[in-house]
């Protein structure tokens, strides 16, 4: 088991990372969902010993990795945010630099390369200058580059900004690929939050370098679980009625968007009788009602009153 | 591992071709340019062959002047048949004249002319001569009477065009070998050895002169080939540099770090590598001036060894810019040092002129930048081609590299990670 426990990291100014506390078991896949900014690369920085905390632990099998990294190195993978790859070299070139700088012996080196090129789709692309790959196959070396040594924990940071759906999707099996053949543990950092729902298991949220929700995919969502979600349409609102709306103790979280207005309510009120009496009195015709199953994007309304991209 | 590293700068390197023209193509042009523009202002030394000219002024006729010396010796020493002709042998104009300004050797580039006393005036405003050696009255007499009866040597005068800076040296090494032997015979005398049955030594005067007359000018094209490539070879510390910081900004230094290599150990890969490149860029300018200008590079050994040294010290400003990149997160130190830095340096150095002809103090300082202290051993090298002439250049260097590279080592941060 890698953990990390109290784990902060404070800039000048900024704490960037506050009083973290983390953990994932060999064979999971876990999420790290967050905003810009939230602290989600450097609470990774920190787990792969590459930079020292301010305060807290790294503990993998509760041997500490801050003073004695070697142990954890080895059996780590970590992907950057950024593409961390040498765009004057080829793909093959790449692989082969990283391998040997590795210390892998010649003839393993050159097995796992062919293996690793399969698994991330450039098997037939090796030879192009990685400066002229698209996008999402430069994402996909990078993912690539840190799987050559067969790392038991796998960090991806980020690891599908700005990249076609295709691509996207052939990341994501790949990920899930890699967990269930390999047996690869993965910390999975995004602000999809549809990717984290599709992929992990268990899943924390980080919002101002803390952590402000965590567990079970489930449990996260039953957060919003005694609460439900309703969008209605009306052909025309004023300020008047919104406020009439907003002063029903019933609702919270009114959010106002032109035509559509959606909040909050608790499970179990009814609450169509009421509106269609406010809209009769402000002579408002109600165009559409919609209760909505709550999403991890909701949760992270909820929890922070922001939205998860902005 | 340590390999692959070195391989892989190769390959990015190679595959820059902007990089490669401000490191080969830059530095060939200006050579180039520069020798044929600026050939015509460094005059004189700038042919093949070096002509001497040197004009004698003769008092007064060597042969009378041995013949009254004899006159008047006659009653301390006892002449004999051998001694005289050792006499005969041994005058001093005639030894200047026929042995050293006008042997086998030396005629081929000194030309000798004889004035007259009355022309003396006209000679020196004139300027038309290298040199012009003024012997006085007696001087034959006073020197024979110095060397047999132990009395003070007589001098004569000379005036050199110091304006033209080889021909004045080259004509001061004849003089002085013309010194040596004259105190030789001196020497001879005194020891009583030249009162026995010996034939004078022959000296070998050729050989000395030899070296001195191959002593090669400094010609544009040559100082440009050295000026130049010393120059541009600090560009190459400022990009590498600034590759090494692109490993930082991209986290493929992250990634090493995570490999497990030591910090250490990848800034050693940037020294050496920068050796082996900077041998690579100085061995191509060379090879091209070499080709294009016929620069001589005689004593190659010697020329390799200011270059190795000089590699090492442009290996540790690499590590040095490196260190300063990563420690301030930033490609600036390299950024400064490319832009503006290097022609500083390059100044210093006496990279676009000689600055020694400015401020003894400049020229001073620029013994201890590394451009500075380089072109000044391949120009040392170029007219002494000694190993002593360039020995404290080496010392210079090698402080210099030292220096540098250790304090890189001790700059540079121990841990990745995205600071
Ligand atoms: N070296 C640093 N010096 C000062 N502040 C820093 C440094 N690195 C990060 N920060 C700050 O710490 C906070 C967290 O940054 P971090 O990069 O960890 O966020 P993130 O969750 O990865 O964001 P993103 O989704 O944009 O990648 C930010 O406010 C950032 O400005
Ligand atoms: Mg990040």
């Amino acid at each position: 088991m890698l953990e990390v426990v109290n784990l902060s990291k404070v800039y000048k100014k900024v704490k960037a990372v506050d009083q973290v506390n983390f953990y994932i078991e060999p064979g999971e896949i876990v999420g790290l969902l967050g905003p810009n900014g939230a602290g989600k690369s450097t609470t990774i920085a920190m787990i792969s010993t590459l930079i020292p905390p301010t305060e807290g632990d790294v503990l993998l099998r509760n041997e500490n990795v801050i003073k004695e990294p070697t142990k954890l190195r080895k059996i780590l993978g970590v992907v950057p945010q950024e593409i961390a790859l040498y765009g004057d070299l080829t793909a093959r070139e790449n692989l082969e630099f990283f391998g040997s700088v590795h210390k892998m012996s010649k003839k393993l080196l050159k097995e796992r390369i062919e293996i690793v090129l399969k698994q991330i789709g450039l098997e037939n692309e090796h030879k192009k200058l990685v400066k002229h790959y698209s996008g999402g196959m430069k994402r996909r070396l990078n993912i690539g580059v840190a799987l050559l040594h067969e790392p038991q924990y796998l960090i991806m940071d980020e690891p599908t900004v700005g990249i076609d759906p295709q691509s996207r999707n052939h990341i994501l099996e790949t990920v899930k690929q890699l967990n269930q053949e390999s047996n690869t543990a993965i910390i999975y950092t995004s602000h999809y939050m549809e990717e984290v729902e599709y992929l992990c298991n268990r899943i924390y949220i980080m919002d101002k370098g803390r952590i402000i929700a965590s567990g079970a995919k489930e449990e996260i969502k039953s957060i919003l679980s005694s609460e439900k979600m309703v969008v209605v349409k009306f052909n025309r609102h004023s300020n008047v009625f919104i406020q009439e709306l907003m002063d029903l103790p019933l609702l919270s979280n009114i959010n106002v968007k032109e035509s559509e207005i959606n909040f909050t309510v608790a499970k179990d009120t009814n609450l169509l009788p009421t509106l269609m009496t406010l809209c009769e009195k402000h002579k408002i015709v109600l165009n559409s009602f919609q209760v909505e199953e709550p999403t991890l994007e909701d949760v992270f309304l909820h929890l922070t009153g922001r939205a998860l991209r902005n | 591992m340590f390999f692959s590293l070195i391989k892989k700068q190769f390959k990015v390197f190679l595959r820059n071709p902007s990089e490669l023209l401000l490191l080969l193509v830059m530095p060939i042009g200006l050579i180039i340019i520069l020798s044929f523009a600026l050939g015509s202002l460094w005059g004189g030394s700038n042919g093949e062959t070096m002509e001497i000219e040197i004009a004698v002024i003769q008092h007064e006729d060597e042969l009378k002047q041995f013949q009254n010396f004899i006159v008047e010796a006659k009653q301390t020493i006892p002449m004999t048949e051998p001694l005289l002709e050792s006499m005969k042998s041994m005058l001093p104009v005639s030894i200047l004249l026929d042995q050293v300004l006008n042997n086998g050797e030396t005629q081929e580039f000194v030309k000798v002319t004889k004035l007259e006393k009355s022309d003396l005036e006209d000679a020196r405003n004139g300027g038309n001569y290298n040199a012009i050696i003024e012997i006085p009255e007696g001087f034959t007499n006073d020197y024979l009477t110095s060397v047999f009866l132990n009395k003070n040597a007589p001098t004569f005068q000379v005036y050199l065009n110091e304006s033209e800076q080889m021909t004045s040296v080259v004509i001061q090494n004849i003089l002085d070998y013309y010194q040596y032997q004259y105190s030789l015979f001196t020497e001879l005398a005194k020891n009583q050895l030249l009162t026995e049955e010996m034939t004078i030594p022959t000296l070998d005067i050729t050989s000395n002169i030899k070296t001195v007359a191959s002593k090669d000018p400094i010609t544009s094209s040559t100082y440009y080939t050295f000026s130049m490539s010393v120059m541009f070879i600090l560009f190459l510390a400022g990009t590498i540099a600034s590759h090494a910081y692109l490993e930082k900004d991209s986290h493929i230094f992250d990634r090493i770090i995570l490999a497990q290599v030591n910090p250490v150990t990848y800034l050693a890969s940037i020294v050496v590598s920068t050796v082996i490149l900077t041998l690579l860029q100085i061995g191509i300018l060379f090879l091209v001036s070499y080709l294009i200008f016929k620069v001589p590079f005689t004593n190659l050994h010697l020329y390799l060894l200011i270059t190795f040294m000089l590699s090492l010290v442009i290996g540790g400003v690499s590590a040095l810019l490196s260190s300063l990149n990563y420690r301030t997160n930033s490609a600036e130190a390299s950024n400064i040092f490319s832009n503006a830095f290097v022609a500083i340096l390059a100044l210093l150095g006496g990279s676009f002129f000689n600055i020694s002809g400015i401020s003894p103090v400049l020229a001073e300082i620029g013994l201890w930048v590394p451009n500075g202290a380089a072109l000044e051993g391949y120009l040392k090298l170029v007219q002494d081609g000694s190993f002593s002439s360039i020995q404290s250049i080496i010392t210079n260097l090698g402080i210099q590299a030292f220096i540098l590279i250790l304090v890189a080592f001790l700059l540079f941060p121990k841990r990745g990670g995205i600071a």
